[in-house]
């Protein structure tokens, strides 16, 4: 198994959703984003150390490589929320 | 009147620059077939280079733009960051090459039309061995606003490309996406990697076979 489906697998089993239109991870039940970008070049522990980070409120938290800003986030929370 | 969105204004980017994306198509067929020229009249029987040549739509224009930002999202608060002439393929050329041998000698003639180009191979991400294709971009003299693009590829590999872009992202666009995950990568790979095998075994057989022809005939 190549180490992006091993990636694939953590989100997956975490309860997160490939969104093929916006090309991003996405568990609305946390309120996370991940950005395939951002699952391509960052390891499995970085993906699980994200995954069980507490949200710390009700807004949605973004996991980019860089950060999208206020307009994208807005747009991306009315799409996926 | 309501605000324009990103997309209508490139939109209306597409139809201002369309006359020069046609044209330089029509360039960059015209020199790559001339240069292949002395290679396809030389071809056996059962070899072929197969041409194609396609301006990208407006709409896939605007998709590939939009899909080259993380997550996928035009930015609104920068409308102006945006430009379709940073897209390199609005004007594509692919030649489809059987057999693979051919591939380098068509690579060296083209390289030599188009010296100033720059090389942006496509690769399997996760093996290191030769292209799954050759690529190349640059300006030709139909336009200065609008890069050309064209592609060496081995047959078998571009036609399940066509295949796959008019069977799925054709008519539905917003499945692109689909391609980029990772088990659909895997998958993609798997099919590229047979394909290969098949057109290695192939050729591999009739090279054998035409070689014991010709001994045949020396005898």
């Amino acid at each position: 198994m190549t180490n992006l489906l091993a990636k694939r697998q953590i989100l997956q089993n975490a309860g997160y959703v490939y969104n093929f239109d916006r090309e991003v991870y996405v568990n609305r039940k946390a309120k996370k984003v991940f950005s395939l970008e951002f699952v391509e070049d960052n390891s499995e522990d970085d993906l699980r150390t994200r995954i069980d980070e507490d949200p710390g409120g009700q807004a949605w938290r973004f996991y980019f490589n860089a950060e999208p800003s206020k307009a994208v986030q807005e747009e991306l929370e009315e799409i996926l929320g | 009147m309501a605000n324009r969105t990103i997309e209508d204004r490139l939109r209306e980017e597409y139809f201002e620059l369309l006359p020069d994306i046609r044209r330089v198509l029509e360039e960059l067929e015209a020199r790559a077939r001339f240069k292949i020229m002395p290679i396809s009249l030389g071809l056996d029987q059962y070899e072929r280079i197969v041409i194609r040549s396609r301006v990208k739509e407006c709409e896939s224009a605007l998709d590939s733009l939009r899909r080259r930002q993380e997550g996928a999202t035009f930015d609104r608060e920068h409308p102006d960051e945006y430009t379709l002439t940073n897209l390199r393929d609005l004007a594509g050329v692919r030649l489809l090459v059987f057999p693979r041998s051919h591939l380098e000698q068509i690579d060296l003639a083209l390289r030599r039309e188009f010296s100033h180009w720059e090389a942006d191979h496509i690769r399997d991400s996760e093996a290191s061995d030769a292209p799954l294709a050759l690529k190349y971009h640059g300006y030709c003299g139909a336009s200065d606003r609008i890069r050309g693009e064209y592609q060496i590829v081995p047959m078998l590999t571009g036609l399940f490309w066509e295949v796959e872009h008019a069977a799925i992202y054709k008519p539905a666009p917003q499945l692109r996406g689909v391609a980029r995950e990772p088990a659909m990568q895997e998958r993609t790979r798997a099919v590229l990697k047979a394909l290969g095998a098949f057109e290695q075994e192939f050729e591999d057989l009739i090279r054998r076979s035409y070689a014991a022809s010709n001994e045949g005939k020396s005898e």
